[in-house]
């Protein structure tokens, strides 16, 4: 309720008195709901505009209240060499677990795993608590359906040394507070990837992206789409985030 | 000058505008958002099919048979279970079709089964799960070796590959109860696994038996193992005690990430334990293999001996994790052990069938012969191009400097089919660890269809 009101203070406040941090941080609860919830989420790639991979992951997420991070369960369904599989995120410990050897290993941040490159764009992080934002304007963008939006652009550097990345380009809708483009990039300073949110759906009382599309900037032939699903908002036990328990997770 | 540097911003303000059209050209239309897919409890079910070819050494300093030139096998792998409430039900398999040099073909080693897992378990919604049956049941943090995977004794069955990540996937489980309570902060796990059957000797790779659960391999003694884990500091420790047949083991597990790109583990057990060499002929003179009279000089004293795994992980751009992983195992062999192998293999060659059975011994409870060890490996995934996976490692005996290297690829080439192929190097003289192995090199080529 506190961060309900919170929100709704920044929301109608004049433009100039938001800091960069509370920008990012209204955009955070923009993306991710507070309550505990359940998505499917389905992420496609494309290569040169064709669909070339299809993964689907159950994603259960909870907001620790102690850090303002989510807590991320992963299970792999689709495809089936994949099924099964799941990726743990507490905190800063990611870990990940395989029915085949009925083993947890931890990973770092920026370690991949076979074939799901596109694991670590479907769990549900708060940017605000791991990057440092500073303003840089205002500018007028077009989202991913070209649709033009004034935004802040915002310069994130990363406040911890877990952060995944060292910087990202970000740009929120100041009307709505929509995170519309982030660009992130490698420790060298290149481009790694572009991001768009797009197709805003009303989910509870809030609005939020259904869609997420990410521009590979190394291989620009290479798009994917993220489908984040309609949330269930269901209690996800504490327990649920140990690794000793992904063995005993279940689907339903 | 002023006109060329306006126009030299404009180009560039052009090029930046393109870019990001160019980004928008790429993106696909936004398309009628599909249902999402009803959750199911997933099933892994795969067919593989592998052709494996080897090249042996000649002149080798401690004589043994050749080891077979070309297998073939084709084998279902099934990975089900069943949730019926809180109930379970479990069942892991591999079915295999194989044919093999020197092997009659169709005989009894053509067709044979492993049961992996075959279980019962039951859960509540507070943490609490008890299962029966044959499970496995893994422990550790290290890549190379695990020196607190208790279970891991005589339970893998001709391997695919002797990556240590592979080893893990495909081995029996070990009849037992387990019941593990875990809660938001930590767990407390118990295994009872009772004596089933008698002990017997490794199993040769052309004796092994069709359709039998083989708990001679699993169960042949009474194992028990208590092992706790609490959340402190990001550390993840594991301790753990392990029983078997009044022989005592500490375990215990440490791993912690370091900035976004670093993972660092230790893994360690201690007991009292004898030597390889001395276990390894106790174990020969029970099972009836061995004379009574040792082939090399053991002692009988059980001393605490330490097994050590400490590792580091880094991953740098464009994805590729590379481990170093330092391995200790106080029980392997010593110089003098090495030196008494070679020379009395040399100087006896019907000394050569009770040397090799040490070896033997120690391939069959996965335990190093090498007293030191670096283990190096890298995962690459998509690597050069999409859906291609590069693994690799080399385990060296640091005694020696002799190694095994391996370098596998794997190509997704759809969601149900992969190809791959993998290469073993035994490398080092006639007189080292790797170098005195049979075989100097395989080859293995793999197709699989998952359903």
């Amino acid at each position: 309720m506190y961060k309900a009101l919170a929100l709704a203070v920044l929301l109608i406040a004049p433009a100039h008195a938001q800091t960069a941090q509370e920008i990012v941080a209204a955009a955070d609860a923009v993306r991710n709901p507070e309550k505990p919830f359940r998505i499917v989420a389905t992420v496609i790639a494309y290569k040169s505009g064709t669909a070339v991979d299809r993964n689907v992951f159950a994603v259960w997420s909870k907001l620790d209240p102690a850090t303002r991070q989510f807590r991320d369960v992963m299970l792999y369904t689709d495809p089936p060499r994949d099924a099964g599989k799941i990726l743990l995120l507490n905190g800063s410990n990611l870990w990940f677990y395989d029915p085949a050897s009925r083993q947890s290993v931890r990973m770092s941040p920026q370690e991949r795993l076979s074939g799901q490159a596109s694991a670590g764009d479907v769990l549900t992080e708060n940017i605000a608590t791991d990057y440092t934002a500073a303003a840089d304007g205002t500018e007028t963008i077009p989202d991913a359906n070209r649709r033009q939006r004034v935004c802040w652009h915002l310069e994130l550097k990363a406040a911890k040394t877990s952060a995944t990345y060292n910087r990202i380009e970000y740009w929120v809708e100041q009307k709505t507070f929509y995170p519309i483009k982030a660009r992130f990039f490698a420790d060298s300073g290149a481009p790694l990837k572009t991001l768009y949110y797009r197709n805003f759906v009303r989910i509870d009382d809030r609005m939020a992206p259904a869609q997420a599309v990410i521009v590979d900037a190394v291989d620009p032939s290479l798009v994917t789409t993220v489908d984040l699903g309609m949330p269930q908002f269901e209690d996800v036990p504490d327990l649920w985030f140990e690794r000793d328990y992904l063995p005993h997770l279940k689907a339903q | 000058m002023r006109r060329a540097f306006v126009a030299g911003a404009a180009s560039v303000l052009c090029l930046a505008g393109a870019a990001a059209d160019d980004d928008l050209d790429r993106i696909p239309a936004m398309t009628p958002q599909a249902a999402a897919p009803a959750l199911q409890t997933p099933q892994a079910v795969y067919l593989q099919g592998d052709l494996a070819l080897g090249a042996s050494r000649k002149n080798l300093a401690v004589q043994l048979a050749p080891p077979p030139s070309w297998e073939a096998r084709l084998f279902l792998d099934t990975r089900l279970s069943w949730d019926i409430g809180s109930i379970v039900l479990a069942y892991s398999g591999r079915l295999n079709l194989r044919a093999e040099d020197g092997l009659p073909f169709p005989s009894r080693e053509t067709i044979r089964n492993d049961l992996r897992e075959a279980y019962a378990g039951w859960q509540d919604a507070g943490g609490l799960s008890v299962e029966l049956g044959r499970i496995n049941l893994k422990s550790g943090v290290a890549l190379g070796f695990n020196p607190t995977d208790f279970f891991r004794t005589r339970a893998v069955v001709e391997p695919v590959s002797a990556d240590p990540t592979v080893l893990r996937e495909d081995r029996l489980g070990a009849a037992m109860l387990l019941a593990q309570q875990v809660w938001a902060g930590g767990s407390v796990t118990l295994a009872l696994a009772p004596k089933l059957a008698g002990d017997t000797p490794p199993y040769a790779n052309d004796a092994l038996p069709s359709f039998d659960p083989m708990f001679d391999r699993t169960n042949a003694r009474g194992r028990a193992l208590l092992k706790a884990s609490v959340d402190v500091f990001d550390l993840s420790p594991e301790v753990s005690i392990y029983e078997e047949n009044g022989r005592t083991q500490f375990g215990l597990n440490v791993t912690d990430g370091i900035g976004a790109a670093t993972v660092v583990y230790l893994e360690w057990a201690g007991g009292a334990r004898a030597s390889l060499a001395e276990a390894a002929f106790a174990d020969g003179v029970r099972t009836g293999v061995l004379p009574p009279a040792p082939v090399l000089p053991v002692s009988a004293a059980r001393g605490f001996r330490n097994d050590v795994a400490a590792g580091v992980s880094y991953t740098v751009p464009p994805g590729i994790t590379v481990t170093l992983e330092y391995d200790r195992h106080d029980a392997g062999f010593s110089g003098d052990d090495w030196r008494n192998w070679f020379g009395i293999g040399a100087a006896n060659p019907s000394a050569a069938g009770p040397l090799w059975f040490i070896r033997g011994y120690a391939s069959d409870r996965q335990e190093p012969v090498a007293r030191d060890s670096l283990f190096v490996r890298f995962d690459w995934p998509d690597a050069i191009v999409r859906d291609l996976h590069l693994t690799g490692f080399v385990d060296s005996d640091l005694r020696d400097g002799s190694g095994l290297a391996q370098f596998a690829a794997d190509y997704y080439v759809s969601p149900e089919w992969t190809v791959g192929g993998l290469v073993d190097l035994d490398i080092g003289g006639r007189h080292t660890d790797f170098g005195s192995l049979p075989q100097t090199a395989t080859m293995l080529f793999k197709v699989s269809r998952y359903f």
